[in-house]
Protein backbone atom coordinates (compact mmCIF):
# COMPACT_ATOMS: atom_id res chain seq x y z
CA UNK A 1 0.00 0.00 0.00
CA UNK A 2 1.45 3.38 -0.94
CA UNK A 3 2.27 5.72 1.91
CA UNK A 4 -0.31 8.36 1.00
CA UNK A 5 -3.14 5.83 1.02
CA UNK A 6 -2.09 4.57 4.42
CA UNK A 7 -2.01 8.07 5.85
CA UNK A 8 -5.44 8.69 4.36
CA UNK A 9 -6.90 5.58 5.97
CA UNK A 10 -5.16 6.25 9.31
CA UNK A 11 -6.46 9.82 9.30
CA UNK A 12 -10.02 8.69 8.82
CA UNK A 13 -9.77 5.95 11.44
CA UNK A 14 -8.23 8.21 14.08
CA UNK A 15 -10.58 11.05 13.27
CA UNK A 16 -13.49 8.73 13.97
CA UNK A 17 -11.94 7.50 17.21
CA UNK A 18 -11.11 11.02 18.33
CA UNK A 19 -14.66 12.12 17.60
CA UNK A 20 -16.07 9.27 19.66
CA UNK A 21 -13.67 9.95 22.56
CA UNK A 22 -14.61 13.63 22.66
CA UNK A 23 -18.28 12.68 22.63
CA UNK A 24 -17.68 10.14 25.38
CA UNK A 25 -15.87 12.60 27.63
CA UNK A 26 -18.85 14.86 27.44
CA UNK A 27 -19.71 18.46 26.86
CA UNK A 28 -17.71 19.68 29.84
CA UNK A 29 -14.52 19.11 27.93
CA UNK A 30 -15.55 21.57 25.25
CA UNK A 31 -16.03 24.66 27.35
CA UNK A 32 -13.79 24.56 30.38
CA UNK A 33 -10.46 22.88 30.83
CA UNK A 34 -9.26 22.05 34.32
CA UNK A 35 -5.76 20.69 34.93
CA UNK A 36 -6.61 17.13 34.16
CA UNK A 37 -8.58 17.77 31.01
CA UNK A 38 -5.84 20.06 29.78
CA UNK A 39 -3.26 17.26 30.05
CA UNK A 40 -5.62 14.73 28.48
CA UNK A 41 -6.34 17.01 25.59
CA UNK A 42 -2.69 17.57 24.78
CA UNK A 43 -1.71 13.91 25.06
CA UNK A 44 -4.60 12.58 23.01
CA UNK A 45 -3.78 15.12 20.32
CA UNK A 46 -0.16 14.05 20.36
CA UNK A 47 -0.95 10.35 20.12
CA UNK A 48 -3.24 10.91 17.16
CA UNK A 49 -0.75 13.18 15.39
CA UNK A 50 2.06 10.61 15.68
CA UNK A 51 0.01 7.68 14.48
CA UNK A 52 -1.53 9.50 11.59
CA UNK A 53 1.64 10.92 10.10
CA UNK A 54 4.14 8.20 10.96
CA UNK A 55 3.42 5.15 8.77
CA UNK A 56 5.92 3.02 10.69
CA UNK A 57 4.00 3.41 13.96
CA UNK A 58 1.78 0.53 15.00
CA UNK A 59 -1.90 1.42 14.76
CA UNK A 60 -2.92 -1.08 17.43
CA UNK A 61 -0.55 0.56 19.92
CA UNK A 62 -2.01 3.92 19.05
CA UNK A 63 -5.53 2.73 19.69
CA UNK A 64 -4.42 1.12 22.97
CA UNK A 65 -2.84 4.39 24.11
CA UNK A 66 -5.96 6.29 23.18
CA UNK A 67 -8.10 3.83 25.11
CA UNK A 68 -5.93 4.33 28.22
CA UNK A 69 -6.14 8.10 27.89
CA UNK A 70 -9.84 7.86 27.43
CA UNK A 71 -10.56 5.61 30.39
CA UNK A 72 -8.30 7.28 32.95
CA UNK A 73 -9.91 10.73 32.65
CA UNK A 74 -13.28 9.02 32.58
CA UNK A 75 -12.51 7.19 35.83
CA UNK A 76 -11.04 10.32 37.40
CA UNK A 77 -14.13 12.31 36.56
CA UNK A 78 -16.32 9.59 37.98
CA UNK A 79 -14.35 9.51 41.22
CA UNK A 80 -14.33 13.30 41.39
CA UNK A 81 -18.11 13.16 41.21
CA UNK A 82 -18.16 10.96 44.31
CA UNK A 83 -15.54 12.57 46.53
CA UNK A 84 -15.06 16.23 47.29
CA UNK A 85 -11.48 15.77 48.51
CA UNK A 86 -10.47 13.91 45.38
CA UNK A 87 -12.12 16.63 43.32
CA UNK A 88 -10.15 19.33 45.09
CA UNK A 89 -6.99 17.40 44.36
CA UNK A 90 -7.48 16.74 40.64
CA UNK A 91 -9.48 19.75 39.58
CA UNK A 92 -8.02 22.29 41.96
CA UNK A 93 -9.78 25.00 43.89
CA UNK A 94 -10.43 28.58 42.96
CA UNK A 95 -8.10 31.25 44.30
CA UNK A 96 -9.59 34.39 45.77
CA UNK A 97 -7.99 37.42 44.15
CA UNK A 98 -10.12 40.16 45.70
CA UNK A 99 -11.99 39.87 48.97
CA UNK A 100 -14.01 42.55 50.75
CA UNK A 101 -12.82 44.94 48.06
CA UNK A 102 -9.15 44.33 48.93
CA UNK A 103 -6.71 42.78 46.49
CA UNK A 104 -5.04 39.66 47.91
CA UNK A 105 -1.43 40.19 46.85
CA UNK A 106 -0.21 36.93 48.39
CA UNK A 107 -2.74 34.84 46.48
CA UNK A 108 -1.83 36.64 43.27
CA UNK A 109 1.82 35.84 43.84
CA UNK A 110 0.96 32.20 44.45
CA UNK A 111 -0.82 32.00 41.10
CA UNK A 112 1.84 34.16 39.41
CA UNK A 113 -0.87 36.57 38.40
CA UNK A 114 0.40 40.03 37.47
CA UNK A 115 -1.43 43.26 38.21
CA UNK A 116 -1.86 43.85 34.49
CA UNK A 117 -3.45 40.45 34.05
CA UNK A 118 -5.79 41.15 36.94
CA UNK A 119 -6.85 44.45 35.42
CA UNK A 120 -7.31 42.78 32.05
CA UNK A 121 -9.51 40.09 33.54
CA UNK A 122 -11.53 42.68 35.43
CA UNK A 123 -12.05 44.60 32.20
CA UNK A 124 -13.15 41.34 30.62
CA UNK A 125 -15.89 41.37 33.23
CA UNK A 126 -16.78 44.96 32.35
CA UNK A 127 -15.15 46.38 35.47
CA UNK A 128 -12.65 49.16 34.87
CA UNK A 129 -11.98 50.20 38.46
CA UNK A 130 -10.56 47.71 40.93
CA UNK A 131 -12.32 49.56 43.74
CA UNK A 132 -15.70 48.64 42.22
CA UNK A 133 -15.09 44.98 43.00
CA UNK A 134 -16.29 43.29 46.16
CA UNK A 135 -15.05 39.80 45.38
CA UNK A 136 -13.12 38.17 42.55
CA UNK A 137 -12.00 34.59 42.21
CA UNK A 138 -9.65 32.82 39.82
CA UNK A 139 -11.35 29.59 38.86
CA UNK A 140 -9.41 26.35 38.28
CA UNK A 141 -10.21 26.76 34.59
CA UNK A 142 -8.24 30.01 34.51
CA UNK A 143 -11.28 32.23 34.27
CA UNK A 144 -11.76 35.17 36.63
CA UNK A 145 -15.24 35.76 37.97
CA UNK A 146 -16.18 39.03 39.58
CA UNK A 147 -18.86 40.13 42.02
CA UNK A 148 -19.15 43.93 41.84
CA UNK A 149 -20.02 45.92 44.92
CA UNK A 150 -23.74 46.18 45.50
CA UNK A 151 -23.97 49.77 44.26
CA UNK A 152 -22.23 48.81 41.03
CA UNK A 153 -24.43 45.86 40.27
CA UNK A 154 -26.95 46.23 37.48
CA UNK A 155 -30.42 47.25 38.56
CA UNK A 156 -32.87 44.39 38.76
CA UNK A 157 -36.61 44.52 39.49
CA UNK A 158 -35.79 43.03 42.88
CA UNK A 159 -33.61 46.01 43.85
CA UNK A 160 -36.35 48.37 42.71
CA UNK A 161 -38.86 46.36 44.70
CA UNK A 162 -40.96 45.88 41.58
CA UNK A 163 -43.15 42.93 40.89
CA UNK A 164 -42.71 41.27 37.53
CA UNK A 165 -44.76 38.53 35.99
CA UNK A 166 -43.15 35.13 35.75
CA UNK A 167 -42.31 34.12 32.22
CA UNK A 168 -41.60 30.66 30.93
CA UNK A 169 -39.42 29.89 27.94
CA UNK A 170 -41.00 30.70 24.56
CA UNK A 171 -41.65 27.93 22.09
CA UNK A 172 -40.51 28.17 18.50
CA UNK A 173 -43.53 27.00 16.55
CA UNK A 174 -42.68 28.04 12.97
CA UNK A 175 -39.32 27.61 11.32
CA UNK A 176 -38.58 28.28 7.65
CA UNK A 177 -42.26 28.42 6.77
CA UNK A 178 -43.15 25.13 8.40
CA UNK A 179 -45.14 24.55 11.58
CA UNK A 180 -43.32 22.50 14.22
CA UNK A 181 -45.73 20.13 15.89
CA UNK A 182 -43.80 19.19 19.01
CA UNK A 183 -43.23 22.73 20.36
CA UNK A 184 -46.86 23.50 19.55
CA UNK A 185 -47.93 20.56 21.68
CA UNK A 186 -45.58 21.72 24.46
CA UNK A 187 -47.43 25.02 24.53
CA UNK A 188 -50.70 23.03 24.50
CA UNK A 189 -51.74 24.58 21.19
CA UNK A 190 -52.52 23.10 17.81
CA UNK A 191 -52.24 23.90 14.12
CA UNK A 192 -55.79 25.25 13.99
CA UNK A 193 -54.88 27.87 16.57
CA UNK A 194 -51.77 28.73 14.58
CA UNK A 195 -53.77 29.19 11.39
CA UNK A 196 -56.26 31.44 13.17
CA UNK A 197 -53.51 33.61 14.65
CA UNK A 198 -51.76 33.90 11.28
CA UNK A 199 -55.07 34.81 9.66
CA UNK A 200 -55.51 37.55 12.24
CA UNK A 201 -52.09 38.93 11.26
CA UNK A 202 -53.00 38.48 7.63
CA UNK A 203 -49.88 36.46 6.72
CA UNK A 204 -49.53 33.00 5.22
CA UNK A 205 -47.36 30.41 6.90
CA UNK A 206 -45.07 30.05 3.84
CA UNK A 207 -43.99 33.64 4.33
CA UNK A 208 -43.01 33.16 7.97
CA UNK A 209 -39.30 32.66 8.61
CA UNK A 210 -39.58 32.30 12.36
CA UNK A 211 -42.55 32.26 14.71
CA UNK A 212 -42.47 32.03 18.49
CA UNK A 213 -45.13 31.74 21.13
CA UNK A 214 -44.57 33.04 24.65
CA UNK A 215 -45.99 31.50 27.79
CA UNK A 216 -49.05 33.76 27.59
CA UNK A 217 -49.92 32.41 24.15
CA UNK A 218 -48.87 35.50 22.18
CA UNK A 219 -47.50 34.76 18.73
CA UNK A 220 -44.67 36.86 17.30
CA UNK A 221 -43.39 36.26 13.77
CA UNK A 222 -40.57 37.31 11.49
CA UNK A 223 -41.35 37.27 7.78
CA UNK A 224 -39.16 36.53 4.77
CA UNK A 225 -40.43 39.70 3.21
CA UNK A 226 -39.07 42.46 5.43
CA UNK A 227 -41.10 45.11 3.60
CA UNK A 228 -44.29 43.84 5.18
CA UNK A 229 -45.10 45.04 8.66
CA UNK A 230 -46.59 42.65 11.15
CA UNK A 231 -49.04 44.05 13.66
CA UNK A 232 -47.77 43.98 17.23
CA UNK A 233 -49.83 41.95 19.66
CA UNK A 234 -52.47 44.39 20.95
CA UNK A 235 -54.63 42.24 23.18
CA UNK A 236 -52.86 42.97 26.48
CA UNK A 237 -52.21 46.72 26.08
CA UNK A 238 -55.80 47.08 24.93
CA UNK A 239 -57.09 45.26 27.98
CA UNK A 240 -55.06 47.47 30.32
CA UNK A 241 -56.24 50.61 28.52
CA UNK A 242 -59.88 49.51 28.74
CA UNK A 243 -59.52 48.80 32.44
CA UNK A 244 -57.99 52.23 33.04
CA UNK A 245 -60.77 53.86 31.05
CA UNK A 246 -63.46 52.07 33.07
CA UNK A 247 -61.80 53.11 36.30
CA UNK A 248 -61.71 56.73 35.17
CA UNK A 249 -65.36 56.53 34.04
CA UNK A 250 -66.46 55.23 37.42
CA UNK A 251 -64.62 58.05 39.15
CA UNK A 252 -66.35 60.53 36.84
CA UNK A 253 -69.78 59.04 37.60
CA UNK A 254 -69.02 59.30 41.31
CA UNK A 255 -68.30 63.00 40.91
CA UNK A 256 -71.30 63.66 38.68
CA UNK A 257 -74.04 61.95 40.64
CA UNK A 258 -76.01 63.68 43.34
CA UNK A 259 -77.42 60.58 44.98
CA UNK A 260 -75.26 59.65 47.99
CA UNK A 261 -75.99 55.98 47.52
CA UNK A 262 -74.91 55.90 43.88
CA UNK A 263 -71.86 58.00 44.68
CA UNK A 264 -70.73 55.46 47.23
CA UNK A 265 -71.30 52.57 44.85
CA UNK A 266 -69.29 54.23 42.08
CA UNK A 267 -66.47 55.12 44.44
CA UNK A 268 -66.26 51.65 45.86
CA UNK A 269 -66.10 50.07 42.44
CA UNK A 270 -63.61 52.59 41.17
CA UNK A 271 -61.33 51.59 44.05
CA UNK A 272 -61.83 47.94 43.21
CA UNK A 273 -60.87 48.65 39.60
CA UNK A 274 -57.76 50.51 40.74
CA UNK A 275 -56.68 47.56 42.87
CA UNK A 276 -57.31 45.17 39.99
CA UNK A 277 -55.25 47.37 37.66
CA UNK A 278 -52.35 47.49 40.12
CA UNK A 279 -52.46 43.75 40.44
CA UNK A 280 -52.60 42.92 36.76
CA UNK A 281 -50.23 45.56 35.35
CA UNK A 282 -47.04 43.44 35.67
CA UNK A 283 -48.73 40.69 33.68
CA UNK A 284 -49.84 42.95 30.87
CA UNK A 285 -46.49 44.57 30.16
CA UNK B 1 -75.39 61.04 26.06
CA UNK B 2 -77.49 60.49 29.12
CA UNK B 3 -76.02 59.25 32.35
CA UNK B 4 -77.81 55.99 31.85
CA UNK B 5 -76.20 55.34 28.48
CA UNK B 6 -72.77 56.28 29.81
CA UNK B 7 -73.10 53.82 32.66
CA UNK B 8 -74.31 51.22 30.20
CA UNK B 9 -71.22 51.82 28.06
CA UNK B 10 -69.01 51.32 31.07
CA UNK B 11 -70.93 48.17 31.94
CA UNK B 12 -70.30 46.65 28.53
CA UNK B 13 -66.60 47.60 28.70
CA UNK B 14 -66.38 45.68 31.96
CA UNK B 15 -68.01 42.72 30.26
CA UNK B 16 -65.45 42.88 27.46
CA UNK B 17 -62.61 43.06 30.01
CA UNK B 18 -63.98 39.98 31.69
CA UNK B 19 -64.10 38.07 28.42
CA UNK B 20 -60.53 39.06 27.49
CA UNK B 21 -59.36 37.93 30.91
CA UNK B 22 -61.09 34.64 30.31
CA UNK B 23 -59.15 34.03 27.10
CA UNK B 24 -55.89 35.04 28.79
CA UNK B 25 -56.55 32.60 31.63
CA UNK B 26 -57.08 29.78 29.19
CA UNK B 27 -53.93 30.65 27.22
CA UNK B 28 -51.42 31.19 29.99
CA UNK B 29 -49.05 28.38 30.95
CA UNK B 30 -48.01 29.79 34.30
CA UNK B 31 -49.78 28.86 37.53
CA UNK B 32 -49.10 32.15 39.29
CA UNK B 33 -50.21 34.26 36.33
CA UNK B 34 -53.35 32.16 36.08
CA UNK B 35 -54.15 32.77 39.75
CA UNK B 36 -53.70 36.54 39.48
CA UNK B 37 -55.77 36.71 36.33
CA UNK B 38 -58.56 34.73 38.00
CA UNK B 39 -58.44 37.06 41.02
CA UNK B 40 -58.82 40.07 38.77
CA UNK B 41 -61.58 38.31 36.90
CA UNK B 42 -63.48 37.84 40.18
CA UNK B 43 -63.08 41.53 41.00
CA UNK B 44 -64.48 42.32 37.57
CA UNK B 45 -67.48 40.10 38.30
CA UNK B 46 -68.23 42.04 41.51
CA UNK B 47 -67.91 45.37 39.72
CA UNK B 48 -70.11 44.07 36.93
CA UNK B 49 -72.92 42.96 39.24
CA UNK B 50 -72.82 46.32 41.07
CA UNK B 51 -73.00 48.21 37.80
CA UNK B 52 -75.82 46.00 36.60
CA UNK B 53 -77.87 47.07 39.60
CA UNK B 54 -77.04 50.68 38.85
CA UNK B 55 -78.08 50.31 35.22
CA UNK B 56 -81.45 48.92 36.28
CA UNK B 57 -81.87 51.70 38.82
CA UNK B 58 -81.05 54.38 36.25
CA UNK B 59 -83.48 52.96 33.69
CA UNK B 60 -86.16 53.26 36.33
CA UNK B 61 -85.13 56.85 37.07
CA UNK B 62 -85.03 57.91 33.43
CA UNK B 63 -87.76 55.82 31.82
CA UNK B 64 -87.97 58.20 28.86
CA UNK B 65 -84.48 57.07 27.74
CA UNK B 66 -85.21 53.39 28.08
CA UNK B 67 -83.46 51.48 25.32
Amino acid sequence: MPGWAEILIRSIVFLTILFLITKGLGKKQMSQLDTFQYITGIVIGGIVAIHVSDVTANVAYGILALAVWFFIPFAVEFMALKSKRFRNFVQGKGTVLIQNGKIMEDNMKKERFTTDELLEELRNNNVFKASDVEFAVLEPTGQVNVLPKKENQPITPKILGQKVSPEKEPQTVIMDGKALLEPLANASLNTNWLETELDKMNVSIENVFLGQVDSDGQLTVDLYDDQLTVPEPTEKPLLLATMKKCQADLELFALATESQESKQLYQQNSERMQQAIDKITPYLQ
Amino acid sequence: MTVSSQVKGCYSSIKSIEATLETLVSKTQDQEAEKTLKDVQNTMKTVKSDLEKQVLYLTKEEPQYKS
